[in-house]
């Protein structure tokens, strides 16, 4: 049981240090766009390849963003009926869906990813324009990866969700320790206590 | 029987969505599940599965439309940190303070602001209770009408445009994103409207319900009063016209816009003094994990809906619904109440990317004679179905705008009170929807005028 959590926190580590740099995807996508804009309006570029450009920092931003955001428990749930079940009910369903949906899901888009990307690469594919991006097989291979993630934050949970059932107390509350510290419930906290509150020298005094 | 089997496929989702299991898993999970039913019924080829790379693909990744959303989602989270929201509505309130009501206004006014420089629901509610509702309550506002207004007023991003709602829906209608945002403008403003006028007749009527405000509050020359509108208008109405007006005057396609409006949130937040590196790193993470659960449900729901389609649903969901035999109107008000019932337990999001793909055959046949052209039908449908999704978010007992609120009221707001305070607004709601049902130029017009 020991063994399971630790193997756990090391894939949560792994996938949050990779989450949280592809997350500066947004801002390279951002800078990028206004640039595209920008140039365009003054100046005669091609800007095919920043288009491109655009969409493969989209694709790197969403793909390996699955995984953390399962770890941190963003993903939207429906909550009504859970809210009412036990704790312990609600652990082997996050573990059933784990073993019978998402690693199932993850294992067939990773394979049949592999394969896509494969061919990519095989007819070294370029961007349809002639002026486009090159080795399109490396963003392609992004599919698969990402999904290999989420399998992974899968796995993770699972483990977790045995520890819970099966585990002595003490793992347990490690456990749930971890969960806790790690959700971030993007609709429930979205003004820090020093933020948006407070709207610089003009602001209305605070209650 | 097997014929049936989409059908299933439904019933399915919906009990298994009630395990309280992420949505994105248990769509992409189904999806898998069917495609081995079908295996075994012989109607489904594993080969079959390979097609779904590619729709993944073509559908999301390789689409510069749908990169709009992570730069929308940006600008969203960090437009709330900028502290520009804080500053509009200490100025409206200074300016509607001899107005009955003014600060209930002044929340309607700042929702339709903001509403016009972001697109995310859940964050918009959030951040007005947390900025007006203590406010409120300690200008001895009466509960309901309070959070009735803040709830329907921030609400109305998810239809003003920027909307990344109506971003989905174009895509998945496979229409024009700025003509779906062109004809959203006046729907939302017309609500806003009605929100205003109600808010105004009955606090003309009962003006204990809203006291008014002290005359001292603000600056009292007239000089320093006009400062501070200018320097708290200006930087919304600056992003407003970089994102819009961008798209409006054809400069820039909607996903530019929002690369504009992305770097404008940042340079606004700067300009406050309020973009750390603290700050910028959390806008960061923070819109990249909304970025990733909106995906993680598009993903699903495509695994979803291609094994829906390769079972046959699109031909069984045609079938059964020409088998009512009801007309076009009989099937818009049909549709329309699924919708909102299905508002009462899902978000948007489920909604958006689940049903419009299964609705979008039958959308195409509807016909509406001479009240409708029938080139425009499908951004009607959208507009109407935009505002009857607003709407749903309102209704008690399960709308979200009612939850996120009470997540964040003060303790001493109970629920029964923002239930109370909701039905007028929801009232309000359908009269704006019936308005866009039985005049559709309110939505068409401008996109006709503007854009053609």
């Amino acid at each position: 049981m020991e063994l399971l959590v630790k193997i756990s926190d090391g894939i949560d580590a792994a996938l949050g240090r990779i989450a949280r740099v592809a997350a500066w995807a947004g801002v390279a996508l951002i800078l990028v766009t206004v640039f595209d804009v920008v140039t365009r309006r003054f100046l005669v570029l091609g800007s095919t390849k920043l288009q491109e450009l655009e969409w493969h920092l989209h694709v790197v931003l969403f793909v390996f963003l699955l995984g953390y955001a399962y770890l941190k428990d963003s993903h939207v749930r429906i909550d009504l009926v859970r809210e009412r079940l036990s704790d312990r009910t609600q652990w082997w369903i996050e573990l059933a869906g784990c073993l019978f949906f998402l690693i199932p899901y993850c294992v067939l888009v990773v394979w049949l990813g592999i394969d896509f990307a494969y061919r990519s690469f095989a007819i070294d594919e370029v961007s349809a324009s002639a002026t486009g991006l090159s080795h399109r097989w490396i963003i392609k291979a992004c599919l698969p990866l990402g999904f290999l993630l989420l399998g992974l934050s899968g796995l993770t949970v699972a483990l977790r969700k045995l520890a819970e059932l099966f585990g002595p107390e003490e793992l347990r509350r490690r456990v749930r320790g971890i969960e806790e510290e790690e959700a971030l419930h993007l609709d429930k906290v979205s003004i820090p206590a020093d933020g948006g509150a407070d709207g610089g020298g003009t602001a209305k005094p605070r209650s | 029987m097997v014929a049936y089997l989409p059908l299933f496929m439904f019933g399915a989702l919906g009990l298994l969505l009630f395990s309280g299991y992420p949505v994105a898993f248990v769509l992409g999970g189904i999806g898998l599940g069917f495609g081995f039913v079908g295996m075994a019924f012989d109607i489904f080829d594993f080969a079959q599965f390979s097609i779904i790379p590619l729709r993944i693909w073509g559908g999301i990744a390789e689409n510069l439309v749908l990169t709009a959303i992570p730069m929308f989602i940006f600008m969203g989270t960090m437009l709330e940190r900028s502290g520009v929201a804080a500053d509009l509505l200490h100025c409206l309130q200074v300016l509607l303070r001899r107005v009955p009501g003014g600060l209930a206004l002044s929340v309607t006014v700042m929702g339709t602001i903001m509403a016009a420089t972001t697109g995310i629901i859940g964050a918009s509610v959030v951040m007005m209770t947390l900025l007006a509702l203590p406010e409120m309550l300690r200008r001895r506002y009466n509960v309901p009408l309070a959070t009735g207004t803040i709830a329907a007023s921030g609400t109305l991003g998810i239809l003003i445009p920027p909307s990344i709602m109506l971003v989905i829906m174009a895509d998945l209608l496979s229409r024009s994103v700025g003509n779906l945002f062109v004809a959203a403008i006046f729907p939302g403003f017309i609500l806003a409207g009605l929100y205003m006028l109600y808010i105004l007749a009955l606090c003309r009527t009962r003006p204990e319900l809203a006291p008014p405000l002290p005359e001292d509050i603000g600056p009292q020359s007239r000089g320093e009063l006009w400062l501070l509108v200018v320097k708290s208008f200006i930087p919304p109405i600056f992003l407003i016209f970089l994102v819009l007006g961008s798209i409006l005057f054809g400069w820039a396609t909607p996903t530019e816009a929002a690369g504009v409006g992305g770097g404008g949130a940042m340079l606004l937040a700067a300009l406050n003094r309020k973009l750390t590196w603290g700050v910028l790193k959390d806008v960061v993470e923070r819109s990249a994990l909304t970025g990733g659960m909106l995906f993680g449900i598009f993903l699903g729901a495509t695994c979803f809906s291609y094994v829906f389609r390769a079972l046959g649903g699109d031909h069984l969901v045609v079938d059964l619904v020409e088998s009512f035999g009801f007309g076009s109107w009989g099937l818009l008000i049909l549709l329309m109440a699924i919708v909102f019932l299905l508002g009462f337990f899902f978000d948007w999001i489920e909604i958006t990317l689940i049903i419009l793909p299964v609705f979008s055959p039958i959308i195409e046949l509807l016909d509406f004679g001479a009240h409708v052209i029938p080139r425009e039908t499908v951004y009607w449908f959208a507009i109407l179905m935009a505002v009857n999704l607003q709407t749903s978010f309102l209704t008690p007992p399960f709308g979200f705008a009612l939850f996120y609120m009470k997540g964040v009221a003060p303790p001493e707001v109970r629920i029964q009170q923002i239930y109370t305070g909701i039905v007028p607004f929801v009232l309000l709601q359908l009269i704006g929807l019936g308005l866009v049902m039985a005049f559709p130029d309110i939505a068409l017009w401008l996109p006709r005028v503007l854009l053609n």
